[in-house]
Protein backbone atom coordinates (compact mmCIF):
# COMPACT_ATOMS: atom_id res chain seq x y z
CA UNK A 1 0.00 0.00 0.00
CA UNK A 2 1.71 3.22 -0.64
CA UNK A 3 1.95 6.26 1.23
CA UNK A 4 -1.58 8.03 -0.36
CA UNK A 5 -3.60 5.15 -0.09
CA UNK A 6 -2.65 5.05 3.53
CA UNK A 7 -3.86 8.45 4.41
CA UNK A 8 -6.84 7.90 2.19
CA UNK A 9 -7.80 4.50 4.38
CA UNK A 10 -6.67 6.47 7.75
CA UNK A 11 -8.64 9.46 6.62
CA UNK A 12 -11.68 7.18 5.69
CA UNK A 13 -11.58 5.56 9.44
CA UNK A 14 -12.05 8.79 11.00
CA UNK A 15 -14.95 9.62 8.91
CA UNK A 16 -16.85 6.60 10.06
CA UNK A 17 -15.46 7.18 13.23
CA UNK A 18 -17.27 10.70 13.41
CA UNK A 19 -20.37 9.82 11.59
CA UNK A 20 -20.55 6.48 14.64
CA UNK A 21 -19.96 9.30 17.82
CA UNK A 22 -22.70 11.61 16.04
CA UNK A 23 -24.97 8.70 15.70
CA UNK A 24 -24.44 7.82 18.83
CA UNK A 25 -25.44 11.34 19.76
CA UNK A 26 -28.61 10.86 17.83
CA UNK A 27 -29.29 8.16 19.32
CA UNK A 28 -28.71 8.91 23.06
CA UNK A 29 -30.70 11.99 22.53
CA UNK A 30 -33.53 9.99 21.24
CA UNK A 31 -33.46 7.68 24.09
CA UNK A 32 -33.66 9.75 26.46
CA UNK A 33 -36.13 12.19 28.18
CA UNK A 34 -39.02 11.91 26.57
CA UNK A 35 -37.51 10.05 23.03
CA UNK A 36 -38.46 7.05 21.70
CA UNK A 37 -38.75 4.28 23.79
CA UNK A 38 -35.87 1.45 24.12
CA UNK A 39 -36.14 -1.49 21.65
CA UNK A 40 -38.05 -3.74 23.81
CA UNK A 41 -40.65 -6.49 23.35
CA UNK A 42 -43.61 -4.19 24.28
CA UNK A 43 -42.55 -1.63 21.33
CA UNK A 44 -42.14 -4.69 19.03
CA UNK A 45 -45.74 -5.05 19.68
CA UNK A 46 -46.96 -1.74 19.00
CA UNK A 47 -45.25 -1.57 15.85
CA UNK A 48 -47.78 -4.19 14.74
CA UNK A 49 -50.73 -2.12 15.31
CA UNK A 50 -52.86 -0.15 12.67
CA UNK A 51 -50.62 1.99 10.67
CA UNK A 52 -52.71 5.54 12.09
CA UNK A 53 -51.26 4.46 15.94
CA UNK A 54 -47.78 3.43 14.22
CA UNK A 55 -46.39 7.15 15.07
CA UNK A 56 -42.57 5.62 16.13
CA UNK A 57 -41.96 4.83 12.58
CA UNK A 58 -42.21 8.31 11.68
CA UNK A 59 -40.10 8.86 14.50
CA UNK A 60 -36.95 6.46 13.73
CA UNK A 61 -37.23 7.57 10.08
CA UNK A 62 -36.14 11.25 11.14
CA UNK A 63 -33.25 9.30 13.10
CA UNK A 64 -32.53 7.34 10.10
CA UNK A 65 -32.56 10.52 8.07
CA UNK A 66 -30.19 12.00 10.49
CA UNK A 67 -27.58 9.60 10.72
CA UNK A 68 -27.30 8.77 7.07
CA UNK A 69 -27.58 12.35 6.34
CA UNK A 70 -24.32 12.69 8.50
CA UNK A 71 -22.67 9.77 7.11
CA UNK A 72 -23.00 11.12 3.20
CA UNK A 73 -21.48 14.71 4.56
CA UNK A 74 -18.72 12.90 6.05
CA UNK A 75 -18.10 10.83 2.35
CA UNK A 76 -18.29 13.74 0.64
CA UNK A 77 -15.54 16.10 2.58
CA UNK A 78 -13.43 12.99 1.98
CA UNK A 79 -14.03 12.69 -2.14
CA UNK A 80 -13.90 16.36 -2.55
CA UNK A 81 -10.25 15.76 -0.85
CA UNK A 82 -9.92 12.33 -2.47
CA UNK A 83 -10.33 13.77 -6.12
CA UNK A 84 -8.52 16.61 -5.80
CA UNK A 85 -5.37 14.16 -5.92
CA UNK A 86 -6.32 14.65 -9.92
CA UNK A 87 -5.50 18.07 -9.93
CA UNK A 88 -2.05 17.12 -8.30
CA UNK A 89 -0.91 14.60 -11.08
CA UNK A 90 -3.15 11.86 -12.97
CA UNK A 91 -0.71 9.21 -11.62
CA UNK A 92 -1.47 10.21 -7.96
CA UNK A 93 -5.14 10.13 -8.13
CA UNK A 94 -4.43 6.53 -10.15
CA UNK A 95 -2.61 5.50 -7.27
CA UNK A 96 -5.23 6.62 -5.12
CA UNK A 97 -8.33 5.57 -6.71
CA UNK A 98 -6.79 1.41 -6.60
CA UNK A 99 -8.48 1.72 -3.06
CA UNK A 100 -11.67 2.38 -4.55
CA UNK A 101 -11.60 -1.22 -6.13
CA UNK A 102 -10.62 -3.08 -3.56
CA UNK A 103 -12.92 -5.51 -1.67
CA UNK A 104 -13.62 -3.71 1.78
CA UNK A 105 -13.89 -0.18 -0.02
CA UNK A 106 -16.71 -2.29 -1.91
CA UNK A 107 -18.26 -2.97 0.69
CA UNK A 108 -18.27 0.21 2.00
CA UNK A 109 -20.04 1.60 -1.18
CA UNK A 110 -22.52 -0.41 -0.62
CA UNK A 111 -23.52 0.88 2.46
CA UNK A 112 -23.11 3.98 0.77
CA UNK A 113 -25.74 3.55 -1.40
CA UNK A 114 -28.23 2.19 1.06
CA UNK A 115 -27.58 5.08 3.21
CA UNK A 116 -28.06 7.81 -0.05
CA UNK A 117 -31.22 5.91 -1.44
CA UNK A 118 -32.71 5.80 1.81
CA UNK A 119 -32.08 9.83 2.37
CA UNK A 120 -33.17 10.24 -0.75
CA UNK A 121 -36.36 8.20 -0.28
CA UNK A 122 -37.23 9.48 2.53
CA UNK A 123 -36.47 13.24 1.53
CA UNK A 124 -39.12 13.23 -1.68
CA UNK A 125 -41.20 11.51 0.93
CA UNK A 126 -40.73 14.38 3.54
CA UNK A 127 -41.03 16.88 0.55
CA UNK A 128 -44.44 14.92 -0.68
CA UNK A 129 -45.78 15.41 3.02
CA UNK A 130 -45.22 19.37 2.79
CA UNK A 131 -46.39 19.63 -0.57
CA UNK A 132 -49.12 17.07 -0.59
CA UNK A 133 -50.18 18.29 3.09
CA UNK A 134 -50.49 14.62 3.91
CA UNK A 135 -51.69 12.75 7.01
CA UNK A 136 -50.06 10.77 8.89
CA UNK A 137 -51.52 7.48 7.20
CA UNK A 138 -50.61 8.68 4.04
CA UNK A 139 -46.91 9.87 5.33
CA UNK A 140 -46.97 6.16 6.96
CA UNK A 141 -47.20 4.21 3.44
CA UNK A 142 -44.66 6.35 1.85
CA UNK A 143 -42.55 5.12 4.12
CA UNK A 144 -43.24 1.85 3.60
CA UNK A 145 -42.34 2.50 0.08
CA UNK A 146 -39.24 4.17 0.83
CA UNK A 147 -38.19 0.98 2.94
CA UNK A 148 -39.38 -1.40 -0.02
CA UNK A 149 -37.48 1.27 -2.81
CA UNK A 150 -34.00 0.97 -0.84
CA UNK A 151 -33.71 -2.49 0.25
CA UNK A 152 -34.54 -3.09 -3.98
CA UNK A 153 -32.53 -0.61 -5.20
CA UNK A 154 -29.89 -1.23 -2.48
CA UNK A 155 -30.18 -5.15 -2.99
CA UNK A 156 -29.60 -4.49 -6.92
CA UNK A 157 -26.73 -1.95 -6.61
CA UNK A 158 -24.78 -3.71 -3.83
CA UNK A 159 -25.01 -7.05 -6.66
CA UNK A 160 -23.40 -5.16 -9.48
CA UNK A 161 -20.73 -3.05 -7.10
CA UNK A 162 -19.51 -6.53 -5.91
CA UNK A 163 -19.97 -8.77 -8.87
CA UNK A 164 -15.91 -8.05 -9.72
CA UNK A 165 -15.22 -9.64 -6.44
CA UNK A 166 -16.51 -12.70 -7.69
CA UNK A 167 -15.21 -13.07 -11.26
CA UNK B 1 -44.10 36.29 23.36
CA UNK B 2 -41.75 39.23 24.55
CA UNK B 3 -43.72 39.62 27.81
CA UNK B 4 -41.98 37.83 30.36
CA UNK B 5 -43.35 34.77 31.75
CA UNK B 6 -42.34 32.66 34.95
CA UNK B 7 -39.35 35.47 34.75
CA UNK B 8 -38.33 34.00 31.32
CA UNK B 9 -38.40 35.84 28.49
CA UNK B 10 -39.54 32.78 26.26
CA UNK B 11 -38.44 34.66 22.79
CA UNK B 12 -35.08 34.35 24.35
CA UNK B 13 -35.65 30.40 24.37
CA UNK B 14 -37.74 29.54 21.89
CA UNK B 15 -36.66 30.39 17.78
CA UNK B 16 -38.66 32.48 16.20
CA UNK B 17 -40.08 31.19 12.68
CA UNK B 18 -38.45 34.16 10.81
CA UNK B 19 -37.43 34.57 7.18
CA UNK B 20 -33.78 32.73 7.93
CA UNK B 21 -35.67 29.70 8.82
CA UNK B 22 -38.23 29.94 5.65
CA UNK B 23 -35.07 30.64 3.59
CA UNK B 24 -33.44 27.25 4.77
CA UNK B 25 -36.08 25.23 4.83
CA UNK B 26 -36.40 26.16 1.09
CA UNK B 27 -32.90 25.69 0.52
CA UNK B 28 -32.55 22.17 2.43
CA UNK B 29 -35.96 21.00 0.25
CA UNK B 30 -34.29 22.75 -3.52
CA UNK B 31 -30.86 21.54 -3.08
CA UNK B 32 -32.21 18.39 -1.94
CA UNK B 33 -34.48 17.74 -4.74
CA UNK B 34 -31.47 18.80 -6.96
CA UNK B 35 -29.21 16.64 -5.65
CA UNK B 36 -31.62 13.61 -5.85
CA UNK B 37 -31.20 13.67 -9.46
CA UNK B 38 -27.63 14.63 -9.76
CA UNK B 39 -26.11 11.95 -7.14
CA UNK B 40 -28.08 9.17 -7.59
CA UNK B 41 -27.14 10.04 -11.66
CA UNK B 42 -23.21 10.33 -10.33
CA UNK B 43 -23.35 7.20 -8.34
CA UNK B 44 -25.02 5.34 -11.00
CA UNK B 45 -22.51 6.21 -13.61
CA UNK B 46 -20.17 5.80 -11.31
CA UNK B 47 -20.69 2.31 -9.87
CA UNK B 48 -23.55 0.73 -11.67
CA UNK B 49 -22.99 2.05 -15.74
CA UNK B 50 -19.20 1.99 -15.09
CA UNK B 51 -17.11 -0.31 -13.12
CA UNK B 52 -15.71 1.74 -9.53
CA UNK B 53 -11.99 0.29 -10.61
CA UNK B 54 -12.45 1.78 -13.91
CA UNK B 55 -13.21 5.04 -12.82
CA UNK B 56 -9.79 6.32 -13.10
CA UNK B 57 -7.75 9.63 -14.44
CA UNK B 58 -8.61 8.50 -17.87
CA UNK B 59 -12.44 8.06 -17.02
CA UNK B 60 -12.26 11.86 -14.82
CA UNK B 61 -10.38 13.03 -18.17
CA UNK B 62 -13.08 11.68 -20.86
CA UNK B 63 -15.79 13.10 -18.70
CA UNK B 64 -14.80 16.67 -17.90
CA UNK B 65 -14.25 16.87 -21.91
CA UNK B 66 -17.50 17.44 -22.00
CA UNK B 67 -18.86 21.30 -20.76
CA UNK B 68 -22.23 19.45 -19.19
CA UNK B 69 -20.43 17.00 -17.08
CA UNK B 70 -18.50 19.84 -15.68
CA UNK B 71 -21.66 21.41 -15.52
CA UNK B 72 -23.66 18.34 -13.12
CA UNK B 73 -20.31 18.19 -11.28
CA UNK B 74 -20.30 22.29 -9.98
CA UNK B 75 -23.81 22.47 -9.58
CA UNK B 76 -23.55 19.12 -7.72
CA UNK B 77 -20.75 20.00 -5.17
CA UNK B 78 -22.14 23.55 -4.50
CA UNK B 79 -25.76 22.18 -3.95
CA UNK B 80 -24.11 19.20 -1.87
CA UNK B 81 -22.41 21.34 0.61
CA UNK B 82 -25.42 23.86 1.11
CA UNK B 83 -27.66 20.88 1.84
CA UNK B 84 -25.22 18.92 3.85
CA UNK B 85 -24.10 22.34 5.37
CA UNK B 86 -27.76 23.29 6.59
CA UNK B 87 -28.04 19.93 7.72
CA UNK B 88 -25.10 19.74 10.08
CA UNK B 89 -26.18 23.34 10.86
CA UNK B 90 -29.36 21.94 12.25
CA UNK B 91 -27.79 19.23 14.08
CA UNK B 92 -25.62 21.60 15.93
CA UNK B 93 -28.52 23.43 16.98
CA UNK B 94 -30.41 20.51 18.30
CA UNK B 95 -27.45 18.70 20.26
CA UNK B 96 -25.54 22.20 21.19
CA UNK B 97 -27.01 23.47 24.35
CA UNK B 98 -23.61 25.82 25.58
CA UNK B 99 -24.08 29.21 23.66
CA UNK B 100 -20.25 29.27 22.83
CA UNK B 101 -19.83 25.67 21.66
CA UNK B 102 -22.59 26.02 19.22
CA UNK B 103 -21.37 29.36 17.96
CA UNK B 104 -17.89 27.58 17.53
CA UNK B 105 -19.04 24.84 16.11
CA UNK B 106 -21.45 27.35 13.42
CA UNK B 107 -18.22 28.64 12.18
CA UNK B 108 -15.94 25.72 12.04
CA UNK B 109 -18.98 24.03 9.47
CA UNK B 110 -19.24 26.94 7.86
CA UNK B 111 -15.33 27.61 7.51
CA UNK B 112 -15.03 23.86 6.49
CA UNK B 113 -17.54 23.81 3.83
CA UNK B 114 -16.62 27.31 2.36
CA UNK B 115 -12.54 25.90 2.50
CA UNK B 116 -14.03 22.07 1.02
CA UNK B 117 -15.84 24.06 -1.92
CA UNK B 118 -13.61 26.46 -2.87
CA UNK B 119 -11.15 22.94 -3.48
CA UNK B 120 -13.27 21.36 -5.18
CA UNK B 121 -14.02 24.83 -7.64
CA UNK B 122 -10.67 25.09 -8.25
CA UNK B 123 -10.31 21.23 -9.07
CA UNK B 124 -13.49 21.50 -11.77
CA UNK B 125 -11.83 24.90 -12.56
CA UNK B 126 -8.72 23.67 -13.53
CA UNK B 127 -10.22 20.68 -15.29
CA UNK B 128 -12.88 23.85 -18.10
CA UNK B 129 -9.23 25.28 -18.55
CA UNK B 130 -7.71 21.68 -19.56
Amino acid sequence: MSAIQAAFVVALVGVLAAVTALALVVVRAALGGDGAPYPTRRLAARMLRAPEERAELNRYAFYAHRITGVAIFGFLCLHGLDVSAYTVSRSLYDDLHAVYGSAPMRVFECGLLAAILFHTFNGLRILAIDVGDLGAIAAQRLLGGVLVLTAVLGAVGSAVILAPLFG
Amino acid sequence: MSAPMWGVRLAAVIPRPGRSRAAAYLLIRVSGLLLAVLVLGHFALTHVVTDVAETDSAFIGRRWASALWLLWDWTMLGAAFLHGGAGIWVLIDDYTTDRVARRRRRTALVVGCALLWVVGSTLIAAAAVD
